[in-house]
Order: C-alpha cells, then structure tokens, then sequence
C-alpha cells in the first residue's frame, strides 16, 4: 500500500538541511509500524510525507499505486481526508468545541452527505468509549480522554491508515497504555497504523519497527507482538 | 464543504467572541448609520426646499438680462459676476404684459443694504418692486399690510419686511407696523412683515428681505432705470414652454433680435430653478455620504485587522482542519464568510441605528422647530446601499486575512504555538 524508494527531503530555509537521505520501504495494507529514532532524526518529517501533509525533495513515494508527485493539492487534502486519519501528540482538538463537533470536523470536508454524519460521529466515540461525553467541551477532559477523542476523530472517516504521531508523548502511563490498545486493536481490525516514536516500549505494541537516523534508514525488523496485558509503559 | 457547513461553523467561530465581534462591528455600525443618517438628511433638505419652491406655483417664469449660458448647464446670472447689463426696461414690462398668455409682469432691481433700528441692524437684501409683484410671487403679508402702487408711483418711503428681518430689528416684543427703519440712511416706514415662509420663488430666503417701492430703488439707492428680473406669471391654462416661447418671442421683437443666438436675455421657468436646485442638493447629498464613507473604511480596515489577529490565533485550527482534508478554498472561505458576517450584522445594525436617528431628528425638529417645515426622508437607496457596502466591506477587508489562512502551511500551523 505504501512504497517509499531513495525518498530525500532537503529543507532550505536558512542554508540547506538534508532532513531525509534516501530511505526506502514498503508498509502492506494492516502492518502496525513503528518509526523510530532521537530527536532531529527526521522520523517526523517521514511521517508527514507519507501522511501527505508535505512532498518530498526526491526520490519517489507511492500510496496505493499513486504517486504523490502526481497529485494536486486538493488530491492530497481529498486523499488525507477519505483514506488517512491523525493523531497528534497534543490532541489538536478545537477546545470551545464540544466532542461530537470535534470528531466531525473530517466529515465536514467529505463527501458524506449530513444526514449520515450523526450516526458515524456516535459510533466513532462510542468506539474509543466516551459516548457519556458526547456533548462535553473538550478543553474540559483529562488528557487520555482528549486523546481518545483525538482517535475518534481519527476513525471518523473510516480511513484505511491511521498516523499518530508521538500519541502518548503528553499523557500519563496509564492513559497512554490505553491509547495505545485503542491503537492496537484497530490494526487488529484491519488498519494500518503507522506511529512516530521515540519510546521504545511504546515502539514495542506494532509488529515492525523502522529506527531512522539523522536522515538514514538505521533498521527495518519485525518483532514479535505479545500486547495484551502489558503494562509496562512509563 | 458545504456553504451550510462553512456558514454553521463561521457563526460558532463569532460567536465564542462575543464582546469582540460586537467591538468590531461597531465601526461599520456608525460608518453605515452615518452614511444613512446623512443621505436621509440630504434628501429630507432637498425635498423640503424643493417642496418650498414648487408651492410658489410652475407658472412663475423670470426674465433675467443676459444671453443664456450656451451649455445646458447652470451658469450664474450677468449680475451675480459682476457685470451690469441694462437690457430689461419699461417696455419689455409693458410689452410682456400684453401677451395674453401671461396674467402679470413684475419687475424688480435689488441691492444690499444694512437695515437699522435702534441699536439694532442687520445687512439684508433689498428688492425694489411694484406693488403688483405681491401677487405674481405669492408673497402673503402676515402683519399689516402691502405697499400699494400709489406708494410705489409716490416714490413713499414704505418697506415690507421678512419675519426674520423684523425679529433682528424689534425683537419678540416690539410690534414693526409703523416703526421707522433706515436703508442706506434714508428712513422707511414698516407697513407689513412677510408671513413666516422660508424659502421664496427661485428658492430666495424671503425671511431677511426688505421689499420697499420699484421707484425709490431705482432712483435713490441706485440711479438706474433698468430692472435686474422680470419676475412673470403665466397663465394656467396655457402650457409654460408655451408661455416662455411667447415671452421669448416678445422680447426678442421688444429688442429687435432676429439671431436666437444673440439673445441679450434669458429666460428660466421654475422647472429650469427645480432641476438646478435638484442637482446641487443631490451633489450636497452624496458629498455628505462620501465624508460618512470615510468612517466604513476605518470599520473596514477594523474588521481586517481583527481577522488578522484571529487567523494568527486560530494557526493550528486551520492546520488541524488542512490535515484532515480541507482545502485553501475550504479555509478561506470559512474566513471570508466569517468577515461578510461581521460587517453585514454591522451593515443591518447600522441601518437601525441610523433610521433611528433620522426619526429622532424628524421629532426634534418637528416637536421644537415646527416653523421649520422638516420632512422625514428614509432612502430606500441608503439601505440598500448600506447593505451592499457592508456586505462588499466584508469581502474586501476579509479576502486579505482570508487568504493568508487559506495558504497556510499544516505543518507549521500545527507546530504553532
């Protein structure tokens, strides 16, 4: 589903940063990944090409056979918003807003007609199990609550990839541990997960891990996946 | 996204901020209101005089020395420019006077003098006229009486004066009738004050007139034997293009014309003074309205930089919004709808507040200035004008911050902090 070959992004804001060096490989449809890798590694700048929300400076990145260097703006927007779902590490939930506006602010911009929003927001919260909270104001939830919001937005759409990046990084451990089985359990529905870490217990819940450094694919290695009743995150 | 969908979530957006959004409608309330409060003034002063003039009657026509301006539009009198032309006698009077499609010529000279009374004096505007010009400009003696066309072949000292002439001179008290004024020295006596009636024929103020006898005007303030106007009453029942082509055609014949453009005269019907008087109030009106439009930029440039601060503080929304699949459009228009709403909401506000003043004014002047004659006026035109502007005002001053949000970059909107 996703193939990633010699992919190079150079920043040239203020002189010229290599960010990516040319990593290649390729994520099949319901793999649960990790990208992994210190601070400044480009393991975010990897995230947000393949999430679409930047292009890369060379090298070539296909998403279901299409490559993005084919795509419009609006293509990308179109194909973030059908097939790709988010999750921040700071939530990005609109505060003033309540649950249910929060989780269909995607629909907003979809082609689902209004009628059938209603329904698909009450599934997507009932889903992360805060339908109770439907009509709370989301600047008012504790952070874990907010993050599962943040996934419920995520699912609205019924995408087929969802990308979190860094999704525990502002929670406690044992709110993180439940993101992460919402996570863990989606793939095992059959999504995609891509996540962006740099917690290795964290990095641990998916089936392969991809360690980047300073802009160079470190190692590509599956491992085994033993999830339940973990409870050793920090 | 649905315009429903971007309108639902621009109203939310406004209405989490309140207090500000109300603070920056406020400039476009007050340039709207003023914009309409000084149309509506405008067009309530132009009916008003308008209305003054047309109730002396359209079969007025004044014959003034001169060739008519050769352009159609308004030029002012020989006189006005300082230029002294004695082509209107005697006989242009008489020979006007036997038409049959006119009822009555008056003639008239005029001047400037200072009237005096006691310690009180006042620089007016001094006609000389004949006793038959009472009835040709509808003049009505609210307090004793005409001057008579003996006074006037006597060459009496008698004088008529405005309302606004005798209240300078005598004050609330003092009756004018039989009191002694002077006029370039020469002592008159008041034998009738005009009755209260603003603006006269050709839109005169007859309030600080002094109207004394044709002869002493001529001969002892200013030594001549011409008339400065021909004021002429047409007859009802003949058409007033047909009266003035009549009148045109005698003092032609009178002064020996047989070139149309060597004319040493000119003609003007009420009408003429109608049309000019229209133009110039409308020309005062949207001067009015352009110096109100002023405070709608200031609004508008309000509303700009308030967007502004609002896109810069809404940064990771919109990046939040881009990542999830909106487009620039998407954003910008969210933005635009957001600024539109602002100054329309300013734009019907401002259309209340000022009708509410213009019905404020209307019953000031009405309940305390009667006399004044005040019309109400609310312009159609101004409200539709006022809710376009506003409307425009929101795309104008809205499509810079607007784009700046729509161009946004997600990722640095989502990094923002």
């Amino acid at each position: 589903m996703i193939y990633v070959q010699d992919l190079k992004k150079e920043y040239r804001d203020e002189g010229s940063t290599l960010a990516l060096r040319g990593v290649t490989f390729s994520i099949e449809k319901g793999e649960f990944v990790s990208i992994m890798g210190p601070s400044g590694s480009g393991k975010s700048t990897l995230l947000h090409i393949l999430s679409f929300l930047d292009r890369p400076t060379g090298g070539a990145y296909t998403f279901r056979g299409k490559s993005s260097d084919e795509m419009s703006d609006r293509e990308l927007a179109r194909v973030r918003n059908k097939d790709m779902g988010f999750v921040f590490q700071s939530f990005n939930l609109l505060s003033r807003l309540d649950v249910y506006d929060n989780v269909e602010i995607p629909l907003l911009y979809s082609d689902i007609p209004p009628a059938r929003r209603e329904a698909l927001v009450i599934e997507a919260v009932r889903s992360v199990g805060l339908e109770e909270k439907l009509h709370s104001e989301a600047g008012k939830l504790s952070g874990g609550q907010k993050q599962r919001v943040a996934i419920a937005r995520a699912l609205v759409t019924d995408p087929d990839v969802i990308f979190a990046d860094e999704p525990t990084g502002n929670l406690d451990s044992q709110s993180g541990l439940q993101v992460m089985e919402i996570l863990a359990s989606l793939n095992e529905k059959g999504r995609t997960v891509i996540l962006v870490t740099h917690e290795t217990q964290t990095a641990e819940f998916a089936q392969r891990i991809i360690r980047i450094k300073d802009g160079v694919m470190e190692s590509d290695k599956a491992i085994a996946v033993h999830r339940i009743g973990r409870g050793h995150l920090k | 996204m649905l315009f429903r969908d971007a309108f639902k979530t621009a109203t939310r957006s406004l209405s989490h901020g309140k207090l500000r959004s109300i603070l920056t409608m406020l400039g476009i309330v007050i340039g709207i209101s003023s914009v309409i409060v000084l149309m509506s003034i405008g067009q309530s002063a132009q009916e008003l005089i308008l209305g003054q003039v047309q109730s002396i009657g359209s079969n007025l026509v004044i014959v003034i020395p001169g060739a008519p301006p050769r352009d159609r539009g308004f030029s002012p009198p020989a006189s006005a420019q300082g230029i002294v032309i004695t082509s209107l006698g005697e006989r242009d009077v008489d020979a006007l006077s036997r038409e049959p499609s006119i009822l009555a010529a008056a003639p008239l000279v005029s001047g400037q003098a200072e009237a005096v009374y006691g310690d009180n004096n006042k620089t007016v505007s001094y006609q000389g006229i004949t006793a038959l010009m009472f009835a040709v400009r509808n003049f009505t003696v609210g307090k004793g009486l005409a001057f008579t066309k003996g006074d006037v072949d006597s060459a009496n000292h008698v004088a008529v004066i405005g309302p606004d002439l005798a209240a300078a001179l005598f004050g609330p008290y003092v009756d004018p009738i039989n009191k002694i004024i002077r006029l370039k020295d020469i002592s008159f006596r008041v034998v009738g004050v005009l009755a209260k009636g603003g603006t006269g024929a050709f839109g005169v103020d007859q309030g600080t007139i002094a109207l004394i006898p044709m002869t002493v005007a001529q001969k002892q303030f200013l030594g001549v034997s011409y008339f400065s106007t021909i004021f002429v009453k047409g007859d009802p029942a003949y058409d007033i293009d047909f009266v003035k082509s009549r009148m045109t055609s005698v003092l032609r014949q009178d002064h020996g014309i047989t070139d149309p453009n060597k004319d040493d005269f000119t003609i003007r019907t009420q009408a003429d003074v109608l049309s000019i008087l229209g133009n110039i109030t409308s020309i005062l009106t949207l001067f009015l309205a352009a110096i109100a439009s002023i405070s709608l930029v200031v609004g508008g440039i309000g509303i700009m930089n308030i967007m502004l601060v609002a896109v810069t503080e809404r940064t990771r929304e919109i990046g939040l919004r881009k990542a999830v699949g909106a487009t620039d459009g998407d954003i910008l228009q969210q933005f635009l709808i957001e600024s539109v709403l602002l100054t329309f909401a300013g734009g019907v506000t401002g259309i209340a507040a000022g009708a509410a003043i213009v019905g404020l004014i209307y019953f000031t002047l009405t309940t305390f200035f009667p006399s004044i004659g005040w019309v109400f006026a609310f312009p159609l035109r101004a409200v539709v004008l006022g809710l376009g502007v506003s409307g425009l005002a929101g795309i104008i001053f809205g499509i810079y911050p607007a784009r700046q949000a729509g161009k946004k970059n997600p990722i640095d909107a989502l990094r923002y902090e």
